[in-house]
């Protein structure tokens, strides 16, 4: 069964999209360390590897349950029609991220696969085969309000933290001797992130996949973690080196302190999202990070109209994916 | 980079390494005042045109450097200091090199031999010029330190206590201006009324230079005593 072509083409897709994951958001958040000059290129990217491809296996499974079975009730639905829907959905996100970073533009893997799922589920009402009652929509608000949570919940916790970190070296004389434990404990931050990154958005590679091997009856659970760990390291590995070096170029105003409480700040946010099972953007929670650090002092600079960027997309996301995965899955239909 | 999605946006363009290299251009300009002022009193027509070309283009140099500070100073920028402070801040910090190239204009336009005590009043005024440009740059050469640290307090603090060495030469050129602007208005018979009007302008506007340090350190002590 598992050599199903459509199985073979949902893992394509889950590859892929794990792949946009590594490329992309895993870039994003190891590029800060990088910038700092803490570890080199390669350093970083061995050690974004290994934490990555770690959090996907070790905590990924809540959030990649919720995205597969939780918004659409897949045990309702014919296993066909899942790995239809499963595929759709994959190939929306995709086309959606590709687009996007396309044209530069911050969108979320989370908001999109999430978008796809439920523009599977729809299509799915429209056919008769479950009822709107069916689609979880309990579930979805949990989602959508977690989306606007996690900026704001990472935000304050690094501004709280840079706060405490800016009085404990306004006591030294020489903050040159706080350096180094700062450095250290940066490192350990951006590990953190990267865990956290890597238990959070493995479920928007793998998640319909998930939904699709559990309706023909296959469950892999650690094995199609794996894969999506792998997708993600994949990602950086063949593409996302390039973007920790320019990010790493270009954020030149970052110090051991500010990147610390940014970071922490995120990572404690999406890894608390992650035992909740909510697919959350890391992207956008490192961003409201950044300016909760911003916010305390900590930053030259900080440009607040990609907030409203971000928000835009945000609320553009999911009505264009859905439509996208509604349209796939009627096409797929026909063939 | 094309094809990537990042959070790079978030991080805008600092003003404040560029605030100092402005600081650094005006303060250029105003260094050249001396030798100007040398070249004046020694009725040397063409050094005072070469070395007000000069002047001119150190005053050009610093307003290209201020108009790029304020392009990254949209409404949208969230600074750790007033973002208003900021922009008054460098308007008084570009008045230093406008007065200066002022002054150079000025001495293109008339020469003539001075008297004696105007000329040392003059040169006086300039040597004291220096001076505070000289404390000037030592309170905004600190601001890149206060950025590699975030601001700190101790550092803030350091860097007000250079303040008032500004503020007190100014108040010293000050006097001499007083005190040079009587010897210009009893000199009417050397120079004649266009000359006391002349030079009378030129002690002024040679006085605004420090005034404008004065004025500039002033809105820096606003800037970074709300941190």
């Amino acid at each position: 069964m598992i050599f199903d072509p459509f199985i073979i083409a949902i893992f394509a897709a889950g590859l892929y999209m794990a792949w946009n994951v590594g490329a992309n958001d895993l870039a994003n958040a190891m590029g800060t360390t990088v910038g700092i000059g803490t570890l080199s290129l390669k350093q970083a990217i061995v050690l974004g590897g290994v934490v990555s491809f770690s959090g996907a296996v070790l905590f990924g499974s809540r959030v990649t349950e919720t995205v597969a079975k939780g918004i659409v009730p897949i045990s309702l639905i014919d296993a066909h029609s899942v790995m239809l829907g499963a595929l759709a959905a994959t190939l929306a996100a995709g086309v959606w991220v590709t687009f996007a970073t396309y044209l530069n533009l911050p969108v979320s893997t989370s908001h999109s696969i999430v978008g796809a799922m439920l523009g599977f589920g729809l299509v799915a009402v429209s056919q008769g085969i479950i009822s709107m009652g069916d689609i979880v929509w309990v579930v979805l608000l949990k989602i959508a309000a977690s989306w606007v949570l996690s900026p704001v919940a990472g935000g304050v916790v690094a501004f709280l933290l840079f706060k405490m970190t800016q009085r404990l070296l306004e006591r030294m004389d020489d903050p040159l001797k706080a350096d180094r434990p700062l450095r250290f404990l940066e490192v350990v931050a951006s590990c953190w992130v990267i865990f956290a990154l890597g238990s959070n958005d493995v479920a928007n590679a793998i998640g319909p996949l998930s939904a699709a091997l559990g309706a023909v009856g296959t469950e892999l659970p650690i094995l199609v973690l794996a894969f999506g760990g792998f997708g993600i390291v994949l990602g950086m590995f063949t593409w996302g080196y390039r973007i920790i070096e320019t990010i790493g170029k270009k954020i030149t105003e970052l110090t051991p302190a500010n990147a610390f409480a940014a970071q922490f700040g995120a990572a404690a946010t999406v890894l608390v999202c992650s035992s909740l099972g909510m697919p959350v953007s890391t992207t956008h929670t490192m961003v409201g990070s950044v300016v909760g650090v911003g916010l305390a002092g900590g930053l030259e600079a900080v440009d607040l109209s990609v907030i409203w960027k971000i928000v835009f997309l945000w609320v553009l996301t999911v009505p264009i994916v859905m439509v996208v995965a509604a349209t796939i899955y009627l096409g797929l239909m026909i063939i | 980079m094309r094809y990537m999605r990042s959070i790079l946006g978030i991080f805008a363009e600092s003003p404040f390494k560029p605030l100092y290299s402005h600081a650094e251009k005006a303060c250029e300009a105003a260094y050249k005042l001396e030798e100007i002022v040398q070249a004046y009193c020694e009725v040397d027509v063409e050094k005072v045109q070469e070395l007000s070309e000069e002047i001119s283009g150190l005053e050009h140099e610093a307003d290209i450097i201020k108009q790029e500070i304020r392009k990254r100073l949209p409404y949208s920028v969230l600074l750790p200091v007033n973002r208003q402070d900021v922009l008054e801040f460098l308007k008084t910090q570009d008045g230093i090199s406008d007065s200066a190239e002022d002054v150079a204009k000025l001495m293109t336009l008339r020469s003539y031999a001075l008297p004696k005590e105007i000329k040392s009043g003059l040169l006086e005024m300039a040597q004291m010029t220096m001076k505070t440009i000289d404390a000037y740059l030592r309170v905004t050469e600190r601001i890149s330190q206060l950025v590699s640290t975030s601001f700190r307090k101790k550092d803030i603090k350091e860097m007000l206590e250079l303040i008032p060495l500004v503020e007190k030469l100014e108040h010293e050129i000050d006097i001499i201006e007083i005190l040079l602007t009587k010897k210009i208005f009893l000199a009417e018979d050397e120079i004649g009324t266009l000359g006391v009007f002349h030079l009378a302008k030129i002690s002024d506007v040679l006085g605004d230079v420090s005034d404008n340090a004065a004025r500039a350190v002033d809105r820096l002590r606003t800037m970074m005593i709300s941190i």
